[in-house]
């Protein structure tokens, strides 16, 4: 089992992962070191049979980024695991732009990014689940979620599907809204302020993300920088 | 007897719609107040315009509690106050346990009391104490807040939530709504065993049987957003034989 691993300057990484091989890579992107300003990273990443790869994104900070994913499964039983979560405020940007091709039978691919913006932040998400003809029997679902904590903030979803196989199963699905206030009133029924009511939905929005994290140190890591990040959310 | 809590006058809207219109009530510590009335009469409005909900207007007329402007007051500064709402309908939060949330909730009413934070091992005594007494089980507490209860199990976090917070004035809105005999009863004994001379309880229902197991020292009718008729804890049995219309044509 061998995973070849290459970054550069440009911001480019290529990632191949041979036959039986597993990966699980957590990329961070908090506003420190490359991704301090305008950063736009592109990932090419092949698995070959049996592969399985784990990818968890967490983009907290940056003045704008992009991220751009091209994930090709291109032996039998390759299975990848996408998720992200992004917060964004002020006059940040941040974009995900994922490419999965399903390109033999038998494979599974999930994605799920899910973003919270406030203030006058952006974020698009661009997907697309391309399945080739002989790709039977895949399995590929993908799910972008939205949540906007202020008036100005502006979410971009564009999910799609391109499908030349029959016998798939494959879904996606995306929503826009904000915190529930049903739920805002009943926390705060109970005592709870404002603040910490909805900082608890947004830390339980992102929870879904973190939890894919595997290491209980690095999950616990990850979500004190979330909830950091949060409390500043404007 | 302390007055805590005296409605006069309170009218409250829904956009251009006026639901309640002028109510009444004065309730003394330690007493239990059962508010009756058919369906829309404005019970659960006046049940939401008490804990704070804003999808509501109050328009005319004031709520005096423990000698503060409750209205003026937020939900949370209710809550830390003492107010305390059974919903009838409790929300389901998705991602967040019942003991953070109720950890988040204990901890504040302390702070703003000016006590330090429960350890973790209080909490989790305190938790264990208080959902014996609705024989919950402690499997519910990891789990998220009301999702995949039952209905029964829905009323019954209500209780508890109402049992580690200490409420002075509970308000509890069809509380019975929905619960089999033993489901109620087990509701029941927990508001029993959490009356003080020192608190008291507003009770809302749409029927007798509740009443059989918390008494109530007075029962209140409501109809169209107004309180018809004052009695004992004896207007529920005519109630429940003759039904709303001898009333409402008596006030009419």
């Amino acid at each position: 089992m061998e995973v070849q691993l290459i970054t550069n300057p440009e911001g480019r990484l290529q990632m191949a992962l041979e036959a039986g091989a597993s990966a699980e890579y957590l990329v961070l992107q908090d506003g420190t070191g490359t991704s301090a300003r305008e950063c736009e990273v592109a990932y090419a990443i092949s698995l070959a049979e049996g592969a399985s790869l784990k990818m968890v994104f967490l983009s907290l900070g940056g003045t704008v980024l992009r991220n751009r994913l091209h994930v090709s499964l291109q032996g039998r039983h390759a299975a990848c695991d996408l998720a992200g979560i992004c917060l964004a405020d002020g006059r940040q940007e941040m974009d995900y732009d994922v490419l999965l091709t399903h390109e033999v039978p038998q494979c599974a691919s999930t994605q799920l990014f899910k973003n919270i913006v406030g203030g006058h932040g952006v974020t698009r998400f661009h997907g697309l689940i391309k399945v080739v003809p002989d790709a039977q029997q895949t399995e590929a679902y993908q799910a972008n979620h939205n949540l906007l904590a202020s008036d100005t903030a502006k979410a971009y979803t564009q999910p799609q599907l391109e499908i030349y196989a029959d016998d798939v199963k494959c879904s996606h699905g995306a929503t826009i809204g904000r915190l529930n206030p049903d739920e805002l009133f009943y926390m705060r029924s109970r005592g709870i302020p404002q603040a910490e009511a909805r900082l608890l939905q947004q830390l339980a929005f992102s929870y879904e993300v973190l939890e894919k994290i595997s290491s209980p140190e690095l999950r616990e890591k990850m979500q004190a920088l979330v909830e950091q990040r949060l409390r500043e959310l404007a | 007897m302390n007055t805590l809590l005296k409605i006069e006058n309170l009218h409250a809207s829904v956009g251009e719609k006026e639901i309640l219109r002028g109510i009444n009530l004065e309730i003394k510590a330690g007493e239990v107040h059962a508010i009756m009335g058919p369906n829309g009469s404005g019970k659960s409005t006046l049940s939401a315009v008490l804990a704070g909900r804003d999808t509501f207007t109050v328009t005319e007329g004031s709520v005096t509690y423990d000698g503060r402007d409750l209205l003026a007051l937020s939900p949370e500064e209710r809550s830390w106050a003492g107010v305390f709402l059974g919903f009838q309908y409790p929300v389901e939060i998705p991602g967040v346990s019942n003991v953070n949330f109720m950890k988040a909730a204990v901890n504040e009413q302390r702070r703003q009391r000016g006590l330090e934070p429960l350890s973790a091992g209080a909490f989790l005594k305190l938790m264990r104490e208080k959902m014996a007494y609705v024989e919950m089980d402690s499997s519910f507490s990891g789990r998220g807040v009301n999702v995949g209860f039952s209905g029964g199990e829905k009323k019954r976090n209500e209780i508890f939530q109402m049992a580690m917070l200490e409420p002075r004035l509970a308000i509890l809105d069809e509380t019975d709504s929905g619960l089999d005999v033993d489901a109620l009863r087990i509701v029941a004994t927990g508001v029993n065993q959490l009356k003080r001379p020192d608190n008291a309880f507003i009770v809302i229902t749409h029927y007798q049987r509740l009443l059989d197991y918390i008494v109530p020292d007075v029962i209140h009718v409501l109809y169209k957003g107004r309180i018809i008729k004052t009695a004992g804890k004896e207007l529920a049995l005519e109630i429940e034989r003759k039904g709303y219309d001898w009333l409402i044509q008596e006030s009419e």
